[in-house]
């Protein structure tokens, strides 16, 4: 079986996150209490026997740095495995520049060192598993130049706003990728994952830079789709994306239905994550927990509701949280009452008494601050 | 090599056989605790915690996990240049018969060539069957501190109790005059935790002197400390204060299980600055169902609730069905309690499934159930 290079992509410059992004990049963020996003990407590769991985980060890198390490926590072999953590060098200048071919032309070199005959490209802020080395057999199988995966969605019209979709013609063929503009609830959103030589890959990118200077990989397919064979393969299973806040929001409180985490988690596909070594939960008497997910060291005194709460987070005595994200190490006091809130990592929430949103407009309580 | 100051060699080769079917295939410091642990990561995060390099773990009894286990040092952060932990089970040698220990210093005597090689000025002797948070670096500041040649930690246990364990008489200097082994009269309660440190130097001519003495039973509190007194070394009592638990019946394990769930607790695991380490399992973060009831409990990762759990311990991947209720009971990892089951005053062992509807365990009982074979459900 020929072998494949792993590239994980960062996101657009048009996804923002409102606060949160301001700490790191989205492929860092926190989910579902104990994950970060890019651990999805990271484990698909790692379980699909994909031995070298390339991690790209254009901006914040210290806490994707911190995280990934030498990518032992992945399963990735420590001789013949490497995680690499590719840096963006101009990164400050106009964002319209920041683009992914950018990113790879500046790191070229680790590009062309590779050994491995193809490329599998995947971004750092959806999440969902793919099985690399099947997706490599079916593209090897087909023919085709390049295999992109996409995801038929029924709720375009709400969700997915910054991503881009798929028209394929009736052979599955690349007809182009697109906008969401949010017009069709039933569309086939593009995953920003490809298969395909990595020669190809190289070219391309050269290409992109001789045709603008801030063009983008799916530009560069969709001027060179008349030229190429590039097919469609739909995903089935769980599938999301972290494009803006309330997305983000959406996406870790989806998962509190134990039916759609177990088609993203199953036994045979773990997801890797940094281990923190935290103690289990303890409910304290008098608290009162449901539909939630807990992460471990946390100490419950108080009650929750639809919640996701982070790692060692304390919820003290008559406080009360509902449809909230509770990133590491927050501590809501004694009597708050927070709702559909967003509360980033170290956060205290003390003095202040009661902060309530709306479900389809939370709030966000920056990291660190104490209120 | 880099020179080693200490060198910890934990005893672990006891089966522990008051724990009954939880040690049938298993040593004893392999047995689960405190919802995400294993026995044994208690000692060995303290040695990673002091700043120890090196652990020797001597098994004996049923010692396939237990190993496998340890093998795997950075689940403790044991595995940089020079540090590592090292499974080492009775073995042949040219001039002697395959042979199991014979005694808790005879397992010392019988790798005197592994402590060799890094060369150690002091050797830490461990139990593997407690669970405790200590410090042997401050430990050993004072066997240096004292001039003593051995140092036995001990912790103040109550006068009645006293006569269960092994108990150090020691002057107004905390100089060991005397060791009594489970005595029926105690002069003290100052009682032994299994925790020594030596001169290396001094234990390594003491050991194998004691190993040509027949009459010798080779065992560190009954042959080698009074050895030790006997040719006037200084031999110190190291006060320890804190929770320290001997885990070592069904009771007592699920007694050190339900002291988790005080908030008082001396052993706050919840301490970042001496975490106790563990293997890292792939799970989930624990789910609790929208009809789930929790009153007072310790629950881990992996696990998923939706019945009703109180007063209890749940160890990773421990599920409560809807309408269950799961109450002073200690779930160990994997077990499954099903729709309508109801379980009181219980340990239930690994993996376990009890059944639709069925009742285990009593309140009013004055021992806890240990439940080890799979439970019917009740139609």
């Amino acid at each position: 079986m020929p072998r494949a290079l792993g590239i994980i992509t960062p996101s657009a410059n048009n996804m923002k996150v409102h606060g949160m992004d301001r700490f790191r990049p989205i492929s860092a963020f926190s989910f579902l209490g104990r994950y970060r996003i890019v651990d999805f990407p990271v484990s698909n590769m790692s379980n699909s026997d994909i031995e070298h991985i390339q991690v790209y980060v254009s901006q914040n890198p210290r806490s994707l740095a911190e995280h990934l390490g030498t990518g032992r926590t992945y399963n990735i072999n420590s001789k013949r495995g490497k995680l690499q953590l590719l840096f963006n060098q101009d990164s400050k200048s106009n964002e319209i520049y920041n683009t992914d071919i950018r990113a790879y032309a500046d790191n070229m070199d680790q590009i062309e060192l590779a050994h491995e005959q193809y490329v599998i490209i995947t971004p750092g802020y959806m999440i969902f598993k793919e099985d690399y080395n099947q997706l490599l057999k079916d593209h090897i199988a087909s023919g085709a130049d390049v295999t992109i995966l996409y995801h038929k969605v029924d709720n375009a019209d709400k969700s997915f706003r910054n991503c881009r979709t798929v028209l394929l013609n009736r052979q599955k063929g690349l007809k182009t990728l697109g906008w969401n503009d949010g017009s069709n609830p039933e569309t086939n959103i593009f995953m920003d994952t490809y298969v395909m030589e990595r020669e190809l890959f190289i070219k391309l990118i050269r290409k992109a830079q001789k045709i603008s200077s801030v063009f983008r990989l799916v530009d560069i397919i969709n001027e060179e789709n008349d030229d190429l064979d590039i097919r469609g393969i739909a995903h089935k299973g769980y599938f999301n994306a972290v494009t803006d806040f309330k997305s983000y929001f959406d996406a870790n409180l989806e998962l509190l239905d134990f039916n759609k985490a177990q088609d993203l988690f199953t036994n045979d596909w773990p997801i890797y994550t940094v281990t923190t070594d935290s103690c289990p939960v303890r409910y304290v008497k008098g608290s009162k927990v449901k539909n939630s997910v807990v992460a471990n060291g946390c100490i419950i005194e108080g009650s929750i509701e639809n919640s996701i709460i982070g790692r060692g987070v304390e919820i003290r005595k008559g406080a009360s949280v509902k449809n909230c994200v509770i990133l590491g190490h927050a501590t809501i006091g004694e009597g708050v009452k927070l709702e559909g809130q967003v509360v980033d990592k170290w956060a205290k929430i003390l003095n202040v008494k009661k902060i309530i949103a709306p479900l389809d407009n939370p709030g966000y309580v920056t990291r660190g601050d104490t209120l | 090599m880099k020179q080693t100051e200490m060198l910890a060699m934990i005893l672990a080769g006891g089966r522990g056989s008051r724990l009954k079917a939880l040690t049938s295939k298993i040593a004893k410091p392999a047995v689960s605790f405190g919802g995400r642990y294993r026995i044994i990561d208690f000692p060995l995060s303290n040695c990673a915690n002091s700043g120890l390099d090196v652990v020797g773990v001597l098994t004996q009894y049923e010692p396939v996990l237990l190993s496998s286990y340890v093998s795997q040092g950075r689940y403790w952060g044991l595995d940089s240049r020079d540090s590592g932990v090292y499974a080492i089970a009775p073995r042949e040698k040219a001039d002697a018969e395959l042979d199991v220990y014979k005694g808790t210093a005879d397992a010392i005597t019988q790798n005197i060539d592994f402590i060799d090689t890094y060369n150690p000025e002091y050797l830490l002797v461990l139990s593997g069957d407690h669970i405790y948070k200590m410090n042997y670096a401050k430990m050993l500041d004072y066997h240096k501190e004292r001039k003593s040649d051995a140092t036995i930690a001990v912790i103040g246990v109550p006068m009645k109790e006293a006569s269960r364990f092994g108990i150090m008489n020691a002057d107004e200097n905390d100089k060991i005059y005397e060791f009594q082994e489970k005595p029926k009269q105690p002069k003290s309660n100052l009682a032994s935790m299994g925790i020594y440190i030596f001169n290396w130097k001094t234990l390594r001519k003491t050991l194998i002197a004691d190993e040509k003495n027949e009459k010798s039973s080779h065992d560190f509190g009954k042959d080698i400390i009074p050895a030790l007194m006997d040719a006037g070394r200084n031999v110190y009592a190291y006060r320890f204060k804190g929770y320290w638990k001997d885990v070592g019946t069904i009771d007592s394990l699920w007694e050190a299980n339900m002291d988790l769930l005080d908030h008082a607790n001396e052993l706050n695991l919840s301490d970042y600055t001496w975490r106790i380490y563990s293997e890292d399992p792939t799970d989930l973060p624990q789910y609790i169902g929208p009809d789930a009831e929790i009153d007072a409990a310790y629950i881990t990762q992996g696990c998923v609730v939706d019945g009703k759990v109180v007063n209890s311990v749940l160890f990773t991947n421990a599920h409560v069905a809807p309408g269950a209720v799961v109450k002073d009971t200690v779930l160990m990892p994997g077990v499954e309690v099903a729709e309508g089951a109801k379980v009181t005053r219980a340990l239930v062992a690994d993996g376990v499934k009890i059944g639709k509807g069925a009742k285990v365990g009593s309140a009013s009982s004055a021992e806890i159930l240990l439940v080890d074979q799979d439970v019917k459900g009740v139609e």
